[in-house]
């Protein structure tokens, strides 16, 4: 099975899986670098990093896998352009963006023949960012961690996107077996993108704390929370979503304008920083609903072999 | 012709579907027009359209009111 829905300047993936971008640092070089060795496509998520930290992240995935390496990046965030602009410079092989809608972009990534990829949640955002030259579109449910576009399941969007748009369709939110790939398939889209799985498997980066509280998270743990970025964000119970959910005053009393618009509710970046550094307690951590179906840490090549093993295209 | 604001309000009223008198220029398209960031992204390009002009995310960002939208589109055409 290939992957031939864009011209990845030149590379196509063996497999049609891109590992979801999870900021803050949570998918960097090492992850982003594994899933491109096994036939996937890598994501190093952009959002949270400056533009030094930015280039060193992408040199080093390249140092680790000459497969493709994209970054993704949330439109709210203050650097977006910058951001953008300099992995464009660093011969990045895609940029994949949500969380807002960014106009200027695609005009961005023509300039350096780089496909730029729109995460949607909608029939109608998808073709209008097909209208603007989305290469492709990934189209996330509600099901997804992080920051989510819409209440409303993948699989009752889906196909209303795969109708609406001639471009490549890309799944995401919940999909976690070959099962949810086969019928994502039979629906029409071009591939998957999953991001919870790629947490727990050996060459996720991020610290133990966080690959064990993954790893014994159910079901019941999964909440959504209001982000300062706007928009509903789903997380893993802990005692900083509970004191958040309670109404406590969390505004922040530093402020480095990471966010071009932000509610001020709690400071996001230092939340995820403090969970990407192994303070399970008082850290944010984001998580897709079916955590509590992945048992196990793996090595990223198994994860992708099972998925795909039996299943056509 | 029909002034900026009138062909402004139009617009909005069509692309949310809220009322004429609702639609003042201290109006903010999130908090008092029910605006979603989708709805923004259609609201500039309608714009855009109306007024033959482009206008690119960083100063599409700083549009929060009618008002801003108004002025913007004033100074341009």
């Amino acid at each position: 099975m290939s992957f031939p829905f864009i011209d990845f300047n030149g590379k196509i993936a063996r497999y049609p899986i891109i590992q979801g971008g999870m900021a803050v640092k949570i998918s960097t070089a090492g992850l982003a670098a594994a899933v491109a060795n096994a036939g996937g496509i890598g994501l190093i998520a952009a959002s949270g990093l400056t533009a030094e930290e930015l280039v060193a992240e992408i040199k080093r995935a390249r140092s680790l896998s000459s497969g493709i390496i994209g970054i993704n990046i949330m439109f709210a965030v203050t650097r977006f352009k910058e951001l953008v602009l300099t992995a464009l410079r660093e011969g990045i092989d895609l940029i994949v963006t949500g969380a807002g809608f960014s106009r200027d972009v695609f005009a961005m990534g023509r300039e350096f023949r780089t496909p730029v990829v729109s995460i949607v949640s909608s029939a109608k955002l998808a073709k209008i960012a097909e209208s603007y030259g989305a290469a492709a579109v990934v189209v996330e449910g509600k099901e997804a961690g992080g920051h989510l576009g819409t209440d409303k399941s993948l699989w009752q969007i889906l196909p209303e996107v795969v109708k609406a748009v001639k471009i490549p369709v890309i799944a995401a939110g919940g999909i976690l077996t070959r099962g949810d790939i086969k019928k994502a398939l039979g629906i029409g889209v071009a591939g998957v993108q999953m991001a919870t799985r790629f947490v727990l498997t050996r060459e996720c980066e991020v610290h133990a704390n966080y690959k064990n509280l993954y790893l014994k998270a159910g079901t019941e743990d999964v909440v959504l929370i209001d982000s300062p970025v706007g928009l509903p964000g789903r997380a893993l119970k802990n005692r900083f979503v509970e004191r958040l959910l309670a109404g406590e005053d969390l505004t922040p009393r530093r402020c480095v304008n990471c966010l071009k618009k932000c509610r001020r509710n709690f400071c996001i970046m230092e939340a995820l920083e403090r969970a990407r550094q192994g303070d399970m307690e008082n850290g944010l951590v984001f998580s897709g609903e079916r955590i509590g179906e992945i048992k196990d840490v793996k090595p990223v090549t198994e994860v992708i072999r099972e998925l795909f093993t039996g299943v056509e295209s | 012709m029909a002034g900026v604001f009138e062909r402004v309000k139009k617009i909005i009223v069509d692309q949310l579907g809220v009322e004429e008198d609702e639609v003042t220029l201290e109006a903010s398209f999130i908090d008092d027009l029910g605006a979603d960031s989708l709805d923004i992204v259609e609201l500039i390009m309608a714009f855009e359209e109306e007024f033959e002009l482009e206008i690119p995310d960083e100063d599409a960002e700083k549009i929060r009111t009618v008002g801003d939208a108004v002025n913007y589109i004033q100074d341009r055409i």
